[in-house]
């Protein structure tokens, strides 16, 4: 069944698209993330624009992460005030990258830089999670025990402008947070990712936060954040397709059950590891597009 | 069906009008629509170019019919990649100010071998009578590569659908515009060859407009963009939170 997709001005198969979000949507709910950096190369890789796939990839993670950011509030597992500093940074961060993706695009860079981005960001990400859960299955497997983290000190307890956060149990500089959110921000503007997969371990192992804290307040920012680039892509780009962010919905928010329900019957290393790798994979992917010699070493495009 | 039932009408008239050949023109033509509409479920969409001659069409009298399509003017820009540092990147560009957006050219006869090539110029008759004039990088394969990927996606179209001629007087073409088409004003250009000369030329008109719900949205995302995208975002929380409702598990 075709659809045609009034921005991104073109047919798609609609079941495609349902299926394509069923599929992300089971993997998000597998591991605990958005799935936005899975859903974005699947969109251009079927012949969206990038432009419309990112901006309608934010919208998509944000509609994704709205029920799982309602759960944990309800299970009080949001530290609403690490949150809003991380949003600080988020916004400033997220306003930029869209300035930064409206220029790329009059340069007509904006394949290249979003493929780039995807390329750099996965892959020391993937690289970093795999060998820590690694790690960690070792030293469970010597042990016996899964090694604690909380509490070590590091020089970023030595910065200045301390505040403390009381669910997290944490009392340290709000600059790190602020750049952590501001970081992601851009991140998500100009790859149309929520960024949760990159939040959840900054908050792990750079912030310090307690697991069960961690996908709640990440979940928050994914929202606001992924809200704020949705805005701003359709106000300064004009690239948000709201059909193409509906039927992905439709897909993604079932197959998030699904993928939940199995979730919970892994182990968290392993769980971490597979994500690792599968993060990986989609880096390798991309940069093998970027490497190899291409077909046709044309291509058009609207002038602007 | 419209033009169904003007062909049957046509098909009648022949013989009266074969009778009184001071009066009758030589050529006629219509559409058998003149609107194209972008629906949601739109999927790419033809139109019929369908009409009578005078004189017999063909090789014995030598008479020709081209039948050409034209979209809104669409400025394009042409991509060169170029390896840098092992990487792939879009490196020189040409930009094409002033072509067609949609380009369509059909005839009994290719035009290069019924017209000379100042006609064929001046009526811009065949992709290669296009002037492709580039701003920009000026090498001739940025033209090369607009015109083969032009083609290749459905947008420029050189005798890719015949036209077909019936009875010796009666013929028609489609022409078929992909599920990229723009909207805007389509002029189509029906033209009658004789001895390397344009003898009769008609010119049609049709519109494409997008209709309902798709219209809507590219409207609003148009004119009104901080409010679309609220609605966008209110509408994506909305539903992720509708389908954990629906979808829950347990």
């Amino acid at each position: 069944m075709q659809v045609y997709l009034p921005i991104a001005e073109m047919s798609v198969d609609a079941l495609l698209l349902l299926g394509i979000g069923f599929g992300v949507g089971w993997l998000s709910g597998l591991f605990g993330v958005g799935g936005g950096f899975l859903l974005t190369p699947l969109l251009i890789l079927i012949g969206i624009p990038s432009p419309v796939a990112v901006a309608s990839g934010a919208n998509q993670t944000l509609g994704a992460s709205v029920s799982g950011l309602i759960a944990q509030w309800r299970r009080d597992n949001v530290d609403l005030r690490m949150g809003l500093v991380l949003l600080a940074g988020g916004f400033v961060g997220s306003a930029l990258g869209v300035q930064l993706f409206a220029a790329l695009r009059r340069a007509g860079q904006v394949d290249i830089a979003v493929s780039f981005f995807y390329v750099v960001v996965l892959g020391t990400v993937g690289m970093l999670m795999v060998r820590e859960s690694v790690r960690a299955i070792i030293r469970r497997r010597r042990t016996g025990v899964a090694a604690s983290r909380a509490g070590e000190h590091t020089w970023l307890h030595g910065l200045p402008f301390k505040m403390r956060f009381r669910k997290s149990r944490l009392y340290i500089s709000i600059v790190p947070p602020l750049l952590v959110g501001f970081l992601i921000g851009i991140l998500s503007a100009v790859m149309g990712v929520g960024g949760g997969f990159m939040l959840v371990p900054a908050m792990i192992y750079l912030l310090g936060m307690p697991t069960s804290v961690v996908i709640g307040t990440s979940l928050f920012q994914v929202v606001f954040v992924s809200a704020n680039v949705t805005l701003l892509q359709a106000w300064q780009v004009g690239s948000v397709d709201i059909v193409l962010t509906m039927l992905l919905l439709a897909g993604g928010v079932a197959g998030a059950q699904f993928g939940a329900a199995m979730g919970s019957k892994l182990r968290g290393e392993e769980t971490r590891a597979l994500l690792g790798l599968l993060v990986l994979g989609v880096a390798l992917g991309l940069a093998w597009d970027l490497i190899r010699a291409p077909e046709n070493l044309f291509s058009i495009g609207p002038a602007r | 069906m419209r033009w169904l039932a003007l062909l049957v009408a046509l098909l009648a008239a022949l013989p009266a009008r074969a009778q009184q050949p001071a009066t009758t023109p030589l050529l006629t033509a219509d559409l058998s629509t003149n609107q194209v509409e972008i629906t949601t479920g739109f999927t790419g969409a033809s139109v019929i170019v369908f009409g009578a001659t005078e004189n017999l069409i063909g090789p014995q009298t030598g008479e020709d019919v081209v039948v050409v399509a034209w979209g809104p003017p669409q400025a394009t820009v042409v991509r060169r990649k170029v390896n840098f540092l092992g990487f792939w990147v879009n490196g020189p560009a040409a930009t094409f100010p002033d072509i067609p957006g949609f380009y369509a050219i059909a005839a009994t006869r290719p035009v290069w071998e019924a017209l000379p090539e100042e006609v064929r110029r001046s009526g811009r008759l065949g992709l290669e009578a296009l002037p492709l004039r580039a701003v920009g990088a000026q090498a001739p394969a940025f033209r090369a590569a607009l015109l083969e990927l032009k083609q290749q996606d459905g947008r420029w179209q050189e005798y890719a659908a015949p036209v077909t001629v019936a009875g010796g007087r009666l013929f028609s073409a489609r022409v078929s515009f992909p599920d990229t088409v723009q909207t805007g004003d389509y002029r189509v250009e029906v033209l009658l060859l004789r001895e390397r000369r344009i003898v009769a030329r008609q010119e049609l008109f049709l519109r494409v407009d997008r209709v309902g719900s798709a219209a809507t949205i590219a409207t609003v995302a148009r004119s009104a963009p901080l409010l679309y995208g609220v609605g966008c975002i209110v509408l994506a929380a909305l539903a992720g939170w509708l389908g954990s409702i629906l979808f829950r598990r347990g």
